[in-house]
């Protein structure tokens, strides 16, 4: 049993993490991450590399709506913005692909200045409605730009190198995606440590308070959509080197939906949520695939029980919600304080 | 007490899950199953459940048939076809999801896949991997591109060979016709719109109007008044399986227009043309392939089909079945060469096919030359038969 953890400074209270065991366990989690591409197959690498991505998108949108308590329905778009950009800028100048990034994270985050400048004037319900035009104004963009988009067909993207080496395949895009991601977890997770992240959380609890108290509204929502966008860019741009084509119906509303349901379902306000909420979103579907799988059902199991799947998939969300609406960070929160406090109960 | 306990029930729920799931990606590290007969394997990315389900259902059918029309028979060379299908909710990430598993676990040889999205993702895949040889539910035009998509084909022609097998029929049946093209605003909407263009002028056909819709759109009022304007001979729906057809056929017939309506491959099986009511009767399309119920001529394979399946068989079932027929054969092709089977020589196999009898499936005999099979007919809806029955002959568009 862990009795507390002494705090001697302001320094020590805002520290990401407090206890020798928690850096124990991040070198733990760190050494398991450097391992794990050379003991999983193709399939398990696959699904490391589209789960960090989704990490990643996640996290942006849970700084906008987490953190902020700004609604948006754009973080496909944004991604998409994102992805078209590494695309044009890796098949026209074949520029290095971290210039890359930075650039479709770039240029979601200017699409992201302009989409929240309604969230000035509207919240809630009505600023999700009016980031759904994000979506509409960059699926025109993308099919409409056809000299730089390739239109309705998209865009076929040459693998990114490094060094001379093709990141061609997920081994290699892993040693990009994983890191990356990192870091921006890091950022984010540190973004709340500061004045910015304070005046986000301020925003979210009680917008006027927060303007009475001198946070300016303009600046820091908009900052707030620069930071998500930029985020959703970047993972775009992840995107679009690790599926390697892009077209104007790769980032659908679903796809905002689906970032949207993974900060809900991992936790609002806390990055671990988002963490967690992008393993859930994406790894249950394939899960429940692999038990399907497992059951002694023969040939036609797939065909009969897919349906049940995906009913399956929707209850376990919905059940989420009802009885855990602080999402999986607080499930885990909980299982940690069990752990810490054993023998006892709290 | 009781919290305590349902406390630890739940850790160790979650390092039991912990313990049942880690090992999993490390087992299945493992080399993929190679059987000891050596099975020949067709993996697929099947939409089981999603929006394209209606017919990922009936492809799946289809391949299950056909091979077990094919191993009863001894398989290819005494090598069983084994068939490794997962869902993908028809969403490109599930499909290479699936994709990279089935492609783990066993030696695969063959694959289907369910959208044109997911074949331009997987073809660097195709191409690093150099074993596999691809066809699926794509009929985009871009795919028709052998040296783009060298290990791929398509089973019937591209969407803009459909077109052009509607306005070489428009061009025969009245010379110098007004058409209009209705599509859809998406990729597979717009996929033969310029070709079209160009078709029309060569044809020395009017394409006096296009039209652009949102994809299942239901208010087609406006439109319908553009139509009524123009007044075409033809109206080409493409894009769409059934919304918004029936509602332009609707409105359309309130007005009293003389077009008639034409569709492309997806929204022309027999269910769905059926459903769009009766004043769809005399409804228009293109089909590369016989329907379940057609009787004439010799169709040694559809009269086993309907031995198999009393019940009436979609046209994705019949896509499914004539996919799996070419890609087995391009595996036999290759074993009787004394081949490996690379990706690369099983296309040299299957583009070595010329005048192959698909037992009915398709009317002519079959040769294949580039990525796509030019060939389909024209069928037209008589709900007195309730059945889709043919308008014209067999028509080869030359490639």
């Amino acid at each position: 049993m862990r009795i507390g953890s002494a705090k001697e400074s302001y320094a020590l209270d805002a520290a990401l993490f407090d206890s020798r065991t928690q850096y124990a366990w991040i070198g733990v989690m760190l050494v398991a991450l450097c391992v794990f591409p050379f003991l999983a197959s193709e399939y398990w690498l696959y699904l490391a590399c589209l789960v960090t991505i989704n990490i990643a998108s996640t996290t942006g949108l849970n700084i906008l709506t987490g953190y902020t308590g700004l609604v948006s329905l754009g973080q496909a778009a944004f991604m998409g913005l994102g992805a078209y950009t590494v695309a044009i800028l890796q098949i026209r100048y074949a520029s290095p692909f971290l210039l890359n990034l930075l650039a479709g994270g770039a240029v979601a985050m200017l699409a992201g200045v302009l989409v929240g400048l309604p969230s000035l004037r509207v919240k809630g319900l009505y600023l999700a409605i009016a980031t759904i035009a994000a979506g509409v104004i960059a699926h025109f963009l993308f099919s409409h730009f056809s000299l730089l988009t390739g239109g309705s067909s998209g865009l076929s993207i040459p693998p990114a190198r490094f060094f001379g080496i093709e990141l061609d395949d997920s081994f290699k895009l892993y040693w990009v995606i994983v890191p990356v991601t990192a870091l921006m977890l890091l950022g984010a997770a540190n973004l709340f440590r500061t004045r910015i992240g304070r005046a986000f959380i301020a925003i979210r609890d009680r917008d006027i308070s927060a303007e009475v108290l001198g946070i300016s509204l303009l600046h820091y929502k908009l900052l707030s959509f620069a930071i998500s966008s930029f985020y959703a860019g970047v993972a775009g741009g992840l995107f679009a080197y690790f599926f390697r084509a892009v077209s104007p119906e790769t980032f659908p509303l679903l796809m905002s939906i689906f970032f949207l349901a993974a900060v809900i379902v991992g936790g609002m306000g806390t990055i671990l949520g988002s963490v967690l909420g992008a393993v859930f979103m994406t790894l249950v579907p394939e899960l429940l695939k692999l038990i399907v799988g497992w059951l002694p059902l023969g040939g036609n199991a797939t065909l009969i029980l897919s349906p049940v799947r995906t009913i399956v998939f929707g209850l376990m969300i919905v059940l989420f919600l009802i009885f855990e609406p602080h999402g999986l960070a607080e499930v885990w929160r909980r299982i940690r304080r069990l752990f810490h406090l054993w023998p006892f109960c709290t | 007490m009781k919290n305590l306990r349902r406390k630890i029930g739940l850790a160790t729920l979650a390092a039991a899950a912990a313990l049942a799931f880690a090992p999993l990606a490390v087992a299945q590290k493992a080399a993929p199953k190679a059987d000891a007969k050596e099975d020949i394997v067709l993996g697929g990315s099947i939409p089981l459940t999603g929006v394209f389900a209606f017919a990922g259902i009936a492809i799946d059918l289809g391949i299950k048939d056909y091979l077990t029309i094919l191993n009863e028979s001894g398989g290819i060379k005494g090598r069983k076809v084994r068939y490794v299908p997962e869902d993908t909710g028809y969403k490109v990430d599930q499909s290479m999801a699936a994709f990279k598993k089935i492609t783990s676990q066993n030696k695969v040889n063959l694959y289907y896949a369910d959208s044109t999205a997911f074949v331009k993702t997987v073809n660097p895949e195709l191409e690093r991997a150099q074993n596999i040889l691809m066809t699926g539910a794509s009929f985009a035009k871009e795919i028709s591109n052998a040296q783009k998509y060298p290990l791929q084909f398509m089973v019937g022609p591209d969407y803009s060979e459909m077109v052009g097998i509607l306005l070489q029929y428009i061009a025969k049946t009245k010379p110098g016709a007004k058409v209009a093209l209705v599509y859809s605003d998406t990729e597979f909407g717009k996929d033969p719109v310029d070709a079209a263009r160009i078709e029309a002028r060569k044809l020395g056909l009017n394409l006096a109007l296009e039209i652009v819709t949102p994809p299942s759109s239901v208010d087609v009022s406006a439109e319908v008044i553009k139509l009524r304007r123009a007044d075409p001979d033809y109206t080409i729906f493409h894009g769409y399986v059934s919304a918004p057809i029936p509602e332009f056929i609707n409105q359309a017939k309130a007005l009293n227009l003389k077009t008639a309506f034409m569709g492309t491959f997806w929204s022309m099986d027999n269910t769905t043309v059926m459903r769009m009511g009766a004043n769809a009767d005399g409804f228009l399309g293109v089909m590369p392939y016989r329907y379940y119920y057609d009787t004439e001529g010799k169709s040694p394979m559809l009269e086993r089909i309907r031995k198999m399946r009393p019940e009436y068989q979609s046209t994705g079932y019949i896509q499914g079945f004539l996919s799996t027929m070419l890609l087995t054969e391009a595996v036999k092709r290759t074993l009787d060469a004394g081949n490996e089977l690379t990706g690369k020589n099983m296309k040299t196999a299957l583009s070595s096919i010329r005048n192959f009898d698909t037992g009915g499936i398709i009317g002519v005999p079959l040769s294949i030359k580039g990525n796509s099979i030019p060939i389909g007919r024209i069928y037209k809806a008589d709900f007195k038969q309730q059945k889709m029955v043919p308008a014209s002959d067999w028509i080869t568009l030359q490639q």
